[in-house]
Formats: structure tokens, sequence, C-alpha cells
């Protein structure tokens, strides 16, 4: 379970403070997928930093299980907007990066990574760099770090936008595939409603000035198949973008 | 082929550098340009007997200062470039220090630390330590902070996050200025060298000089050029094979 209680986040910036986010309170239950959908610099990577332990100063409360965020003890599983690989390092060290780092790896943990390889399609691409995939590819190896860690949380930021409308949908249902498997508690953050709607079991509405959440809707639609090309889909779509350009505009 | 390709065009450019040696001297005729022939014979005549150790002392005090200066400069730059506390407190101090001309401390130097080895590889050192904390201090500054979130996500240590990003991020930056300064190093060690020491191939070039054998004295600047060659392309090597993922 992630939790944010009156969660307040400030940056300073040369002698001028400007409130990120404003008195947010949002609870994601084991378990489930929660997709944040907010307009560009509401806050969005501001409050997966704080779920991921990277922003320290905050106000409110914030936790993971109980727990007050703690990286050393937690399983974080977080994927930042560009991926998070490193550029030095090829795709067999950058998914066990996670382990590595856990001190969990074992030697058995090689089947492991060839097995959610060859589920990610990315098999026979253990010794590339990098900058030597496309960007779907990036993602996979991003992926299967993240799962092959077995996350207590999974924080994902833009996960799937930097990639063409074809290869969105597919690594949306890799990933979909994936969660459903581990089942792990996920923070979703994205801007495209279809993408909110068919993987966030709860989806709240953010509005920028300062950030605040403005509605949390939940999603009947929610694993329900493959309801992107079925018309309750683009109704629920319609209301979605409703709700959102009227929450967007007042703020 | 490929692979052979550069190494053919090297050879190739000796070549060409041995046979305009060899016509310059073929024109002018003067003893203070011998013809390329003679100083490889005398170069296999006398190496072993007295080249030989004063390259090795050359060598020995190039690698001393290279790798105290990396010992030094090679933490110095990384807590520079990563705790910008350090860096406000430390950068005045470098860029003060930097632009001195440190061949012109050589005299306060040999004064205070004598004329024997101690100056010669404080003065390699000097050279070489500079460029170094600039050098890792800026590779891990460009370093984008979104680097670091999945390592902080994890909860790495300070430890692991040196291993895993500031080392791999600055090392290309860093084999770049020990590049840079080993050139600079080799002219200064053999100023260096022409000072209270009877060993070093700065030495042994003044001394070939001063007794008139010019013969000596080029076979002298073949070795000292020889090891300039070797250590390029020994640091060539290690970029190739450390800096793999940049050539990508
Ligand atoms: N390090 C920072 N220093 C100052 N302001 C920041 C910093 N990071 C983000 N901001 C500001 O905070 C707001 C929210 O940023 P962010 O969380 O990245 O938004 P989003 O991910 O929704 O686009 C933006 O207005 C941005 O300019
Ligand atoms: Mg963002």
């Amino acid at each position: 379970m992630i939790e944010a209680l009156d969660l307040t986040v400030r940056y300073r910036s040369q002698n001028e403070i400007h409130v990120a986010l404003k008195n947010v309170s949002l609870t994601v239950p084991t378990g489930m997928i929660c997709a944040v959908i907010g307009p560009s610099g509401c806050g969005k990577s501001t409050l997966l930093k704080v779920f991921a332990g990277i922003i320290h100063k905050y106000e409110g409360k914030v936790s993971i299980d109980g727990e007050p965020v703690t990286p050393a003890k937690q399983k974080i599983g977080f994927i930042p907007q560009n991926y998070g690989l490193l550029p030095w390092r090829n795709v067999e060290e950058n998914i066990f990066l996670g382990l590595k780092i856990k001190n969990t790896k074992r030697k058995t943990e090689r089947n492991a990574l060839l097995a959610i390889m060859h589920q990610l399609g990315i098999d026979g691409l253990e010794r590339r760099y990098p900058g030597e995939l496309s960007g779907g590819q990036q993602q996979r190896v991003s992926l299967a770090r993240t799962f092959l860690l077995k996350p207590d949380v999974l924080l994902m930021d833009e996960p799937f936008s930097a990639l063409d409308a074809i290869t969105r949908e597919e690594m949306q249902d890799v990933f979909f595939a994936l969660w459903q498997q581990y089942e792990v508690t996920t923070v979703l953050v994205t801007h495209y409603v279809e993408e909110a709607l068919y993987l966030g079991q709860k989806i709240v509405i953010l509005s920028a000035n300062p950030g605040h959440i403005d509605a949390i809707v939940d999603n009947p639609l929610f694993g329900s198949g493959d309801i992107r090309r079925k018309p309750e889909f683009f109704k629920m779509g319609l209301e979605l973008r409703n709700l959102i350009k009227r929450s967007w505009n007042q703020s | 082929m490929k692979k052979y390709g550069v190494v053919g065009w090297y050879f190739f450019a000796i070549a060409v550098l041995f046979v305009t040696w060899w016509f310059i001297s073929m024109i002018v005729r003067l003893p203070i340009v011998p013809s390329p022939v003679l100083v490889f014979q005398t170069l296999l005549a006398v190496f072993i007997k007295s080249i030989a150790i004063h390259s090795l002392y050359s060598l020995w005090r190039i690698a001393a200062g290279l790798v105290i200066a990396v010992f030094v400069g090679f933490p110095l730059g990384v807590l520079m470039g990563y705790f910008p506390s350090t860096d406000r407190f430390l950068a005045p101090i470098v860029y003060l220090t930097y632009p001195v001309p440190k061949i012109a401390l050589l005299p306060i130097l040999m004064l205070l630390c004598g004329v024997g080895e101690a100056s010669k590889i404080i003065m390699i050192f000097l050279i070489i330590v500079f460029q170094v904390i600039i050098a890792v201090r800026d590779g891990i500054r460009i370093i984008p902070k979104e680097t670091y979130y999945p390592l902080y996500s994890l909860g790495a240590s300070f430890k692991e996050i040196f291993f895993e990003v500031l080392w791999p991020a600055s090392l290309p930056k860093f084999i770049t200025a020990i590049r840079v300064a080993l050139a600079t190093a080799i002219s200064v060690l053999f100023f260096t060298e022409t000072f209270g020491t009877q060993y070093g191939m700065g030495y042994f070039i003044m001394d070939a000089w001063l007794r008139v054998n010019y013969l000596e004295m080029y076979s002298g600047i073949m070795v000292l050029s020889f090891i300039g060659l070797i250590l390029f392309a020994v640091i060539d090597i290690v970029e190739k094979y450390a800096c793999q993922w940049q050539y990508k």
C-alpha cells in the first residue's frame, strides 16, 4: 500500500519558491494500479520522486506498507521518464542492477533473467549497450530490471509516452501481462487518457498551480480484456476527457 | 583487413618520416643531421649498454608522478563534482593554482626537495594532477541527475553510486586528461633530467650533445619519442576497452 497524506512539496530555485504539490492525499491499496493523469508541470514526476525516496524534503506523511519511504529497506521499482538505463552497462548488467544493489543476485538468477528477457521479447540482446537499442527495447530492458527485482511497489513515470502509437499499445499489453503475473502495487503517471483508462484501476486527475488532486475516478473498465476498440472505452474516454478539461480549465 | 588497415597506415607514416629525414640528411650533409641509418646502427649498438638504464629511470619517474597524481586527483575530482559544497570550497584553490606554469616552480622544488628524484616526480605530479581534478569534476558534473534516480530509489550506498555511475561516467574525460597531460609531462621530464642526476633520457641526450656525439644524441631522442608513443598506445588501448560503450 502506498499512502500520501497532505503531501506538499516546494522547490527552491534562485530565491524563488515554487509549490509543486499542495496537500495531496492519496491511497493506493496493495495490488492495485493507480494511474495519475495531469498536464505537464503539474507535479506528476515530483509525486513519483517522493514515493521513490528521491525527494526527501516535503511536508506531510508518505508511507509504503505503513513504513516511511526508505529505499534501502524497501524494494522500490522506479522507472523514470527516460527509462533510467546506465549507458555504460550492457543490457544484462542493467537488468541485474536492482538485484546487485539489493545483494540478492545468485547464480540461479541467470535463468530468471533469460526467462524475463524472453517474455519481453528482448532475447539475445544481453551484450548490447542501451545506445544500441530502440526506445521500445530500452523500455523492455527497464521493465525487465524492475520486475526481476520483484518490487514491493512499482512507480512508472510516463513509461510509454516516448514510443510511437503502435509500439505504445504493444508495450501497454506487455506491461499488463507482467503486472497480472506479479500484481505489484503500482503508480503509473501518464498524460494519455486512453492509457489511464486501459491500465488504471483508479484514475487520479491532477491539476497545476499548485499541483493538487482534482478527482479520483474508479475505472469500471479495468481488466475487462481487450477493451481498446469497444464503444464503452470510447464513451468512458470522452467522459474522462470532459472531466479533465473542466478541472484543468478551472485552475 | 580493416584491423590491419590502421596499423598499416602507421607503418606508412613511419616510412614517410624516415625517408624525409634521410633526404634532409643527404641534402644538408652536416654532422648535426645524421642519416637515420647511422642513427639506427648506433641505437642498436648502445641501447643495452648505455640507453636502457636511462629509459627505465625516465619511465619510473613518469609512472610514479602519474600514479600519485591519479590517486590524489581522482578522489578530489569526484568530491568536487558530486558534492557542490566541496566544490565551492576547493574550486577557488584549484583555479588560482592551475594557471601557474608548474615548470617555473622547479627551482623552488629543487631547493625544498633537493635535486634528486623527489623534485622530478613532484613536477610530473603537479602537471598531471590539475588536469585530472578538473576533467573528473567536469565529467561528473555533466551527468544528468536522472542517471542517479534508479540507484537512489534502490537505496544504493555512496560506494555503489561511485562504481555504477561516477567512475564509468568520468572515465572517458579522465583518460583524455591523462593523454593531454602526459605530453606536457614528458617535455618537462626532459627538462628536469638535465639537473642533478646522472640518469634519465634527458641527462643522456644532453650529455651526448655536450660530448658532440650526435649519433647517440639522436638515438636518445628516438628512444624518448618511442616511450611517448608506447604510453599513448597503452592509453588508447585502455580507453577502447574501458569505454567501449561510447563507441556504440
Ligand atoms: N528541481 C526543480 N527545481 C525547481 N523547480 C522544479 C524542479 N523540478 C520540477 N520543478 C517544477 O515543479 C513543477 C512540477 O514538475 P514535475 O513534477 O516535473 O511536473 P510533471 O512531471 O507533471 O510535468 C514544474 O513547474 C517544474 O518547473
Ligand atoms: Mg514529468
